[in-house]
């Protein structure tokens, strides 16, 4: 029992520390070898609990409740990085673990970027290629040291720091790798692995609670009004042609490159939202217009078409969809609408929208779970809530049904005799005599 | 820190002043008079509530305001405790009443807000309604452990168990709403993020509140009533966890995480 409650007390510290932490970190150290082996003592002292206290057989509550936790803990460990890396060691079985896919509207992909703990190690190089990446640049010699180890680099290529700043991408038009520099070496490592299927992205749209439109003047003083959705074309008829709204943009700035201006997202904070729209005439001239919803007039120069856009800004999202094809040996074998809350579910793994094209709206960024140890996760999840329900309440209520339907006045009933006899379930005792007395 | 010139301000200071008037009342020997006044504030307190149903038209258990408006419609939990439990406290009952309307009443901004797409889900509401009653039964059962520390006893007349043995009961009656609020919102978290375990700081401080409950559990087979004292340290520190998890996290700037939405 002391080591139960000591057990018990550790994880609540251990806890306490990880909220601290924040989740990225507080995920590495539950994942660690000495977590690892307390999650191994976790289990074995629940295992060793059930086959010494013969209470815990007996009470039905209670070896439910037990048996969940052994049940939860296995199947966390199972799913675990650790536990998809000894499967694939020892089973041969090889999935992913977790990552991300991004997807083209109208395009399929099945190459999933995997998480940083989980790259695939390919070879080593000698670490003074370091100054080549740090100039972002590919020498010859690095270009034959790839050729070396049978993954050749095709022109051009492209070298940059990972966004987490550990370590850089190395990357042609058909394969990108990861170098990182570890213990005086430099690494290099796979960081897409593929799934034997992939998945088409057919349309991805964003639905929202209020609608929000354009106002567009097709004549002096004749305004037509279509809506701001992006992705949508709307033909204005007569002299003026087609509008086609390709993009929105949060925070618009722009800047010049190659001494043309190119309208891009600021993600630092500031508040500019814009539309971008692309207006192609009857004859066949496309031109773009950018709206500003904070400063009507500012779009409305002269040549321009006058256009208003109406609606609240920001506007309040209800839901992101992702319309989805899994293709198989190029058949389509299924076909899921992803929501929010509603992930697709294929081939041992959930798959749920984690990010998107915030201006054109033109792909989404999948995350890709593998469901090793899930079920038994869940089955777990179904032991524990009938266990303590059984245990706190119903059992509870059924005794003391039983005990007024088959007790009498004046004499002591079944939950009382118990009461006098343990004397350390008293307080749950209390709530069944006391209910049997309310009967009375 | 803002008085709320609307309907809503007007029903939720109306509930408070009937609470603490009933409260006051109960102090001075008329509990009769204080019930009646009680049982006056929980009407308002429903009407309250509806209103907010009315308002915003979803379950209001979005944020923390419509939370701490249910929390307040405590009275049917006293009768509970009272009838079922033989645990009193009415009197400490409103003046919690009070106490967590406060926050709604003075704190919490009202505005109306849409359901962002993750809430939109039919766990939302057992999953919220599970935790906030909860940690209804497990404020009441700290006010027992503290009347146990501070060596309170019910009257010999009133027929009410001894505040460790009270403290007790309403664990019993609470934990298993803490446990199905941890588990709802891990699958949950599985529909919506992708995985039924994230380690966001929200999501360890509630298994850290669960687990100090699992360590009172086993505390007290170890040792029965024996160590009263600890037995009632345990509760309070399991409060404490609780209080971190609902509050802290949502409003510290400290930690960001999954749950940030719910300020």
């Amino acid at each position: 029992m002391w080591a139960a409650l000591a057990l018990i007390i550790l994880l609540t510290v251990f806890s306490i520390y990880g909220a601290f932490i924040g989740a990225a970190r507080a995920e590495q150290f539950f994942n660690r070898a000495p977590l690892a082996i307390y999650w191994v003592a976790f289990a074995i002292l629940l295992v060793v609990a059930i086959n010494v206290f013969p209470r815990l057989v007996r009470v039905p509550g209670l070896l439910l409740m037990h048996a969940a936790c052994i049940l939860i803990l296995a199947g966390g460990m199972w799913g675990s990085r650790a536990g998809h890396a000894l499967q694939e060691k020892f089973l041969g079985i090889e999935k992913i673990r977790t990552g991300r896919i991004t997807i083209y509207e109208g395009h399929a992909e099945n190459s999933v970027i995997l998480q940083d703990e989980d790259l695939k190690y390919l070879f080593s190089i000698e670490p003074e290629f370091a100054s080549d990446l740090h100039n972002r640049t590919v020498s010859e010699e690095l270009r034959q040291e790839f050729e070396k180890h049978q993954k050749p680099l095709s022109q051009p290529v492209k070298v940059w720091v990972k966004p987490e700043g550990n370590g850089w991408v190395i990357a042609d038009t058909s394969s990108a790798y990861i170098a990182r520099k570890e213990d005086g070496a430099l690494n290099i490592y796979d960081p897409t692995k593929e799934l034997p299927f992939a998945l088409r992205l057919k349309d991805f749209r964003i639905e929202y609670y209020e609608p929000a439109y354009l106002e567009i003047e097709i004549s002096a003083g004749q305004t037509q009004r279509v809506s701001a959705d992006v992705g949508l074309e709307h033909d204005l008829g007569g002299e003026l042609g087609k509008v086609k709204i390709v993009g929105e943009y949060r925070n618009f700035k722009m800047s010049l490159d190659d001494g043309k201006r190119v309208a891009y997202d600021d993600p630092s904070p500031g508040f500019n939202p814009a539309l971008e729209v692309e207006i192609t005439s009857p004859d066949g001239n496309v031109s773009t217009q950018y709206i500003f919803p904070h400063m009507p007039e500012f779009g409305h120069a002269q040549g321009k078409l006058k256009i208003t856009y109406k609606g609240p800004i920001p506007r309040m999202v209800r839901d992101y969809i992702s319309k989805l094809e899994v293709v198989k040996d190029g058949q389509v074998v299924a076909e899921k609408d992803i929501e929010v809350n509603h992930p697709l579910y294929f081939g041992g793994y959930h798959f749920y929208q984690s990010d998107y094209d915030h201006v054109a709206h033109q792909y989404t960024d999948l995350s890709v779970y593998s469901d090793t140890g899930l079920r038994l996760v869940f089955i777990g999840y179904w032991a524990l809530c009938i266990g303590v329900l059984w245990h706190f309440w119903l059992r509870h209520v059924s005794v003391a049904r039983i005990s007024s339907l088959v007790t009498w006045r004046g004499r002591p009933g079944l939950v009382s005799r118990r009461h006098r006899a343990g004397g350390r379930e008293q307080g749950q005792d209390a709530l069944a005599t006391s209910k049997i007395r309310n009967r009375k | 820190m803002a008085i709320k010139y609307t309907i809503q301000g007007l029903l939720i200071y109306a509930t408070m002043a009937a609470y603490l008037l009933a409260f006051v009342v109960t102090l001075l020997r008329k509990p009769k008079a204080g019930h009646a006044i009680y049982l006056l504030g929980f009407a308002v307190a429903v009407v309250s509530y509806g209103y907010r149903w009315v308002h915003v038209r979803h379950v209001p258990l979005q944020n923390l305001f419509e939370v701490f408006l249910c929390l307040g419609m405590i009275y049917p939990v006293s009768v509970f405790c009272r009838r079922v439990l033989r645990v009193g406290g009415y009197a400490a009952d409103m003046f919690i009443g009070a106490f967590v309307l406060f926050p709604a009443g003075f704190k919490f901004s009202a505005e109306p807000q849409h359901l962002p797409p993750a809430l939109q889900s039919w766990l939302f509401v057992p999953h919220v309604a599970a935790y906030t009653l909860s940690y209804i039964f497990m404020f009441k059962a700290t006010v027992q452990a503290f009347c146990q520390l501070l060596g309170k006893n019910p009257k010999p007349g009133e027929n009410l168990l001894p505040p460790e043995q009270a403290t007790y009961s309403i664990v019993c009656v609470g934990f298993p709403l803490l446990t199905l609020g941890l588990i709802l919102g891990s699958y949950w978290g599985q529909l919506a993020w992708g995985d039924y375990w994230g380690w966001d700081p929200k999501e360890l401080w509630s298994l850290a509140s669960w687990l100090v409950f699992v360590g009172y559990f086993h505390f007290r087979y170890m040792f029965g009533k024996r160590h009263p004292r600890a037995n009632s340290l345990w509760v309070i520190v399991g409060m404490v966890t609780i209080i971190i998890t609902l509050l802290w996290v949502n409003l510290s700037r400290l930690f960001s995480g999954l749950h940030s939405y719910a300020t």
